[in-house]
């Protein structure tokens, strides 16, 4: 599988968008994952581009690391839904679809069992990301039954707590008590249990986490690509704040991710015999072989 | 006018860390140069948040970064 699929006629080249051609010269198309890793963000023109997110966004800085992440991007595909991830991982140079509000597993069952049928000889990635509202509330059924029937993709929750792009709504993932713009008296029930709930429904590697280290959250990323490619669903639940709704100062939203890290979102990482084994095996090759 | 990062290159130059590349939330915004082993801002791509201070400042004890206003003619 070549990784120069990116690259356009010469005589083209001119007439071009700008972005696209960088893309080609400075991106990580046809570049080895030790180049252009997590490690070296920074030095090469990463797969997302400009995006309306807010400023000090710690979950625009998750959907920067998934990107740097993604083992094949030439053959991922990325699934989202309604909420304030998807003003980013649209602007990416990864093929992204878009649903009503809560299908994004839905979708993914049915697109991995059509690549499945159709690039029968290509590894299809296939990941949906979505906020806590998408993924636990509005989105709940379908999530849970998509890992009820095993269905082989990753689903990436990125946690901020709250509503934030409608004006700050309670969700089932605020903790009990919390007071938010639209919900002055606080929240009366607690957070729901999402990784107890994915290890129930059959995920076989499931990681919770607030990422504050760049290595260990790009390995929880890759190893739940990999998982998802052979063995069933794998699920991410990650902590990205909304310094608007919870008035967090952006220099501090780093700080509020470390103390996080101490508290309900402390690393946790659940995985089958097989998922281990597995792991095992990618892990001992190298990092180009396995992508 | 607008707040973004600027980075000292001469201080920044000697310890030849990239810790600040990795924790900007935007993309390709601040970005590290391997031949100068400097960091650098786009300008034009920076929000203005600040986490790239709080990580040279608070965290390393360099103090490489640190913001200020600029006008658009700058």
């Amino acid at each position: 599988m070549s990784l120069r699929y990116m690259v356009p006629a010469s005589k083209f080249k001119r007439y071009l968008p700008k972005d696209y051609v960088e893309l080609v010269d400075y991106g990580p198309f046809g570049k080895d994952y030790s180049e252009v890793g997590v490690k070296n963000m920074g030095t090469f023109k990463e797969l997302v581009e400009e995006h309306p997110m807010c400023s000090g966004c710690w979950m625009a800085y998750y959907i920067k690391i998934i990107f740097a992440a993604l083992p094949n991007p030439e053959n991922t595909v990325t699934i989202g839904t309604a909420g304030c991830g998807r003003l980013a991982i649209s602007q990416a140079a990864v093929p992204f679809i878009y649903g009503n509000y809560g299908d994004q597993n839905a979708m993914a069952s049915g697109i991995t069992r059509a690549f499945r049928l159709r690039f029968p000889d290509i590894q299809k990635d296939v990941i949906t990301i979505a906020g806590d509202g998408g993924m636990m509330d509005i989105g709940f059924s379908m999530t849970m039954h998509a890992w009820f029937r095993r269905e082989r993709f990753t689903t990436i929750m990125l946690d901020n707590e709250v509503y934030g792009n409608t004006g700050g709504q309670e969700s089932g993932m605020s903790i009990e008590g919390a007071v938010l713009k639209m919900s002055p008296k606080g929240k009366n029930f607690g957070k729901m249990p999402a990784m107890q709930l994915a290890i129930t429904a059959g995920c076989v590697y499931v990681v919770k986490m607030s990422p504050t280290n760049i290595n260990k959250a790009a390995k929880a990323i890759r190893r739940a690509i990999f998982a998802a490619r052979k063995l069933g669903p794998t699920f991410i639940h990650v902590y990205t704040s909304c310094n608007i709704e919870y008035s967090i100062p952006t220099p501090d939203v780093f700080r509020d991710a470390k103390e996080m890290e101490k508290g309900r979102f402390a690393f946790e990482e659940f995985m089958t015999p097989e998922a281990k084994e597995l792991f095992a095996v990618v892990e001992s090759k190298k990092k180009r072989e396995v992508s | 006018m607008y707040y973004v990062a600027k980075v000292n290159s001469e201080m920044c130059s000697t310890f030849k860390c990239n810790m600040c590349t990795l924790y900007c939330p935007e993309a390709n915004t601040l970005m590290y140069d391997k031949e100068n082993k400097t960091s650098w801002v786009d300008e034009d791509r920076c929000k203005g948040c600040a986490i790239c201070v709080y990580v040279c400042s608070d965290l390393l004890n360099r103090d490489c970064i640190e913001m200020a206003m600029v006008t658009p003619d700058e």
